[in-house]
């Protein structure tokens, strides 16, 4: 892959990062750029450092060498204000991390309050309309426990749509989920790749990758091996590891 | 005889009521005040910043492997040497607000301890501030693990309050050791002292016993 002009900067822009986890090299020097409105599936045998390098993005993990611009801003930079760069990357987790104590309505709406300072009245419309939005308008006062998983992780993605944010990242979010409850969650996440958000998604969701991917990208051992279309990668990966690795996932 | 120690300690009634006031008004007082700073060194002890929070565990270590009662004396003797002069009054709250704050800041603790990390992420990656994070997400939830301790640390403080008639203040306590001089029944005046102090701790016992059941209750709820 060859490394982007320093002048064009994509909507997240990885330039040589690497990360250390004491002496584990879990990021080796990744150059990855996603443009606005892209979705980038990322893919992987676990441990190669894929949930590691979409939690970089939003600064949950700090990364040590090289350059990662998000939102034209440099993280690590003292004029970058994070929790201000936060708002605008919305990020969905594995295990949902929904609020216990907060109905599914109060989840939707506590960021947009106390972050965009949104009124009460108007941000309870708003988390209405999106909880309606990913097929739950009869939830809105249920609280997390009372949800099935692929009901909370919807929950989950409607509370980042809430702050309206211009990246939305995805960490493996339907693998904690029974397999019943996935196309509901991959549905939601359909509707907001068609409607234009940048989105990084690691999954090993191929179906969905197939659907609504621009790129998939390929990692192992904390590098990224392959990059290309959905197509290409399906039907034509280029390297052993890619091949093993689909050979893994797709005889499920 | 008996009949005339029951009147004679009929007769110590209002100082009963003036020593059962200072133990309820030094429990109280401080029991506020050590609340409010026990949720503060709590919060900090786990905030990630490590100096602070060794220094404030070191301080709780040090308070906690002391007698109350040394504590007490080493307030109300030592700080005037340093020219703090202090009434008995001031020194007990000051010794119990310590007290209180240091066992508060260990259950508030590990009350922050025991919320998932993925609550504090996604809290952060949702652009809570600190502050917000702390009060939406975390405090909220660590109170389900510390009410039921910070309640009965109510009743411990309450009980350690009696140590403060060392200094002179007439608690219910010395109330106990003023009246027994007059009627020389210990038995009967110390039974009705302890009494006193058990009418103001049972209300919290129960108070303690009802949240345990309702938090136990709620967490098998709320899953995570």
């Amino acid at each position: 892959m060859s490394t982007p002009s320093p002048t064009k900067t994509g909507m997240i822009d990885f330039r040589g990062v690497s990360k250390w986890f004491g002496t584990l090299n879990v990021l080796k020097d990744i150059t990855l750029s996603v443009e606005p409105r892209e979705v980038v599936v990322v893919c992987g045998p676990s441990g190669s450092g894929k949930s590691t390098l979409i939690r970089c993005i939003n600064g949950l993990e700090a990364i040590k060498d090289g350059d990662l611009i998000v939102d034209g801003q440099r993280l690590g930079d003292p004029a970058t204000n994070m929790t201000q760069l936060r708002t605008e990357i919305g990020f969905v987790f594995q295990s949902f991390n929904l609020y216990p104590h907060k109905t599914a309505l109060e989840n939707v709406t506590l960021a947009p309050i106390h972050v965009r300072k949104i009124a009460r009245a108007e941000a309870e419309q708003a988390g209405r309309e999106l909880l309606a939005k990913v097929g739950l308008a009869d939830k809105v006062d249920a609280y997390p426990s009372q949800l099935s998983g692929g009901q909370q992780q919807r929950v989950a993605i409607a509370r980042c749509l809430g702050m309206r944010p211009k990246i939305m990242l995805f960490d493996e979010p339907t693998s904690a989920l029974d397999p019943e409850m996935i196309s509901e969650v991959l549905d939601v996440m359909v509707a907001v790749a068609e409607e234009g958000m940048t989105m990084m998604v690691v999954t090993h969701e191929m179906g969905f990758a197939r659907k609504v991917a621009q790129r998939v990208v390929f990692m192992d051992a904390g590098a990224i091996v392959e990059s290309g279309t959905p197509e290409e990668f399906f039907s034509a990966p280029k390297t052993d590891r890619s091949r093993a690795f689909l050979s893994k996932i797709l005889r499920h | 005889m008996i009949w005339q120690q029951l009147q004679s300690l009929a007769g110590s009634y209002p100082l009963a009521v003036r020593g059962l006031g200072m133990t309820v008004m030094l429990s109280l007082i401080s029991l506020v005040l050590g609340t409010a700073l026990g949720f503060g060194l709590g919060i900090l002890r786990t905030g990630g910043n490590r100096l602070i929070s060794s220094v404030i565990g070191a301080w709780v270590d040090l308070i906690r492997g002391t007698p109350f009662l040394v504590q007490i004396f080493l307030i109300f003797f030592i700080l005037p040497e340093f020219g703090i002069e202090l009434d008995a009054f001031t020194a007990g709250i000051i010794a119990l607000t310590n007290l209180a704050a240091c066992f508060i800041c260990e259950i508030v603790a590990a009350g922050i301890r025991s919320v998932p990390t993925g609550q504090v992420e996604a809290a952060l990656a949702s652009g809570l501030s600190r502050w917000q994070r702390m009060r939406q997400v975390v405090l909220p939830q660590a109170m389900r693990i510390v009410l039921p301790p910070l309640v009965g640390q109510y009743v411990l403080l309450i009980k350690d309050s009696s140590v403060v008639s060392a200094i002179g203040l007439t608690d219910l306590t010395r109330v106990g050791w003023l009246v027994v001089q007059r009627v020389p029944n210990g038995l009967l005046v110390f039974f009705l002292v302890g009494v006193g102090y058990f009418i103001v701790c049972y209300p919290l016992i129960m108070l303690a016993r009802r949240l345990e059941r309702r938090m136990g209750a709620a967490h098998g709820e709320v899953q995570l």
